[in-house]
Parts: C-alpha cells; structure tokens; sequence
C-alpha cells in the first residue's frame, strides 16, 4: 500500500510532461528563432500535447470505439491545415 | 477467454460523462478548427504585419496562462479520481482549485487586455488585434462558461451529490473543462508563438 502511494499517478507524470513541453515552446520563442523549423516544431509540441489531453485526461485512450481516433484525426488535419497555410 | 479480450471487455463503450456535452465538445473543436484555419489563412495575406504585432505580446503572460490551464486541467482529472473512490469532498477540493486556477487565467488575460486597450489597441487597429482579440476573447467566454460549470459541479460535491456509482455530472464537467484546455494549447503556439 505504501508503495503504490510513493509512485506519481500517471496523470501527474504526464501533467509534468506537459509543463515541461510548454516551457519548451516558450524557450524556443524566446531564443529568437523563427521559421519552417520553429513553426512545425511548436505544431507537433502542440499537437502531441492535446493528444496528451484527450488520451489521459479527457481518458478516450480506454474508451472503445471511434472517440479517440475521432479526436486524434481532429488533431492531425488541424495540424496539416495549419501547417498548409503557413507554408503552401 | 485471453486478457486481450478480458481488457477490451472493461473498456466503455462511450466517453466519460453525458453523451449531449461530447457532441457540444465536438461541435465546439469544430468551430475552434475553423477559425484558427481562417487567421493562418488570413496570416498570409499579410506575414509582415502578423509578424510584427505578435511580437509585441506578452508571451511570458501566455506562457503563465498555457501552464495555469494545463494544471488546472491536472486538478480536474484529480477531482474525478476523488469521486471514483468516493471522496466527495475531497472530489469537491480539487474542483474548487481547478476553479480558482480559471479565475487567475481570467485576471492574467484581463492584464493583457488592459495593457492593449491602454495602448489604444481595439478590434479595429489591424488583421492581427482583429483576430487576436476575437480568438482569445472567444476563449476567454468559454473558460468562464467551465467555470460556472465546475462551481456548480463542486458546491453539488460538496453537499454529497455525487458517489462512487453516480458522478456522470462530475465526469460531465470536466470533459468540458479539458476541451477549454485542450483549445489553449493550439491556440497559444499559433497567436503567440508560430512565425
């Protein structure tokens, strides 16, 4: 029992995961850099956190059926429609 | 039976909470989707412009409010946690700490538009404020709707109105509250970041 509380939940894992990957964006903004890279860069840590959100906190991830891939593909076309206008 | 089957059997078939909210979360993404499409499109009939005045925001103020809402959202997930092992009032702590972290989103957003307003910046200035302003206002209208919701969701805690058999309304509001985040984190990169 005393073990089980020692360990982080997993949502507390992936919380700090998430403050980690937002000072990441912020760092590299402030370092000045700009561009192709910088822009898919920021998208994909944008994209791999709200897939974080929608996998354990939102919990689709052990929901059956369409929900996750239904938000997950949400995810990926807004980032392929974002990443079309600002380079295409 | 296996344990591939065993597994797949626990799993629930709809997501958590009222089956009505997903499809409101749904058609909220939906519109969300739609207008971050239409300021990167618009973006690049002016990248000068939008480059520029993104620069002039205040992305320290950004940065605080992406980290104030993913915690918050953390503090939801811990409220559900609570109620699903019969906490009630701890499910009802969480909840009101997710709130209070709603409320200084709120106070550091309403900061920024003081100092843009002072500054003589309105909806009119540019493209850029036009939709800086619009998007992040738009958010802003949702964060205080997830608030109401999640004050009514905590005083009803509170008072025992959940269990671990019956919380859907619990799991209802937060649902809502992580699409309030889930929206901020696109939307944080795209006005204040991507250039």
């Amino acid at each position: 029992m005393t073990k089980t509380l020692s360990i982080p939940r997993p949502c507390t894992r992936i919380w700090l995961l998430m403050m980690v990957l937002t000072f990441i964006t912020w760092a590299v903004a402030q370092l000045g850099l700009s561009g192709q890279w910088l822009i898919l860069g920021v998208l994909a840590i944008a994209l791999v956190k709200g897939q974080l959100v929608v996998d354990h906190f939102m919990g689709l991830r052990r929901v059956r059926g369409f929900w996750r891939p239904l938000l997950t593909g949400y995810l990926l076309l807004l980032g392929a429609a974002l990443a079309g206008a600002f380079f295409l | 039976m296996n344990s591939t089957a065993t597994v797949y059997d626990t799993q629930p078939k709809s997501p958590p909470g009222d089956l009505a909210i997903w499809v409101f979360i749904l058609a909220e993404l939906l519109v969300f989707a739609v207008l971050f499409v239409v300021y990167a499109m618009a973006r690049r009939n002016n990248i000068e412009l939008f480059n520029l005045h993104q620069l002039q925001l205040d992305r320290a103020a950004g940065l605080a409010n992406t980290l104030v809402l993913i915690t918050s959202s953390y503090f939801v997930v811990r409220a559900v946690a609570a109620i699903r092992e019969g906490e009630t009032q701890r499910c009802s702590r969480w909840l009101w700490a997710a709130f209070s972290l709603g409320a200084l989103f709120l106070l550091i957003k309403g900061a920024e538009y003081q100092h843009h307003f002072s500054m003589g910046v309105t909806l009119r200035s540019n493209d850029f404020y036009l939709f800086y302003l619009s998007l992040t206002f738009f958010h802003f209208m949702h964060v205080i709707m997830g608030m109401v919701i999640l004050a009514a969701v905590a005083l009803k805690a509170q008072r025992g109105g959940y269990s671990v058999s019956e919380h859907t309304g619990v799991e209802t509001g937060a649902s809502y509250w992580h699409m309030v985040d889930l929206v901020w984190l696109i939307l944080f990169p795209l006005v204040y970041v991507m250039h």
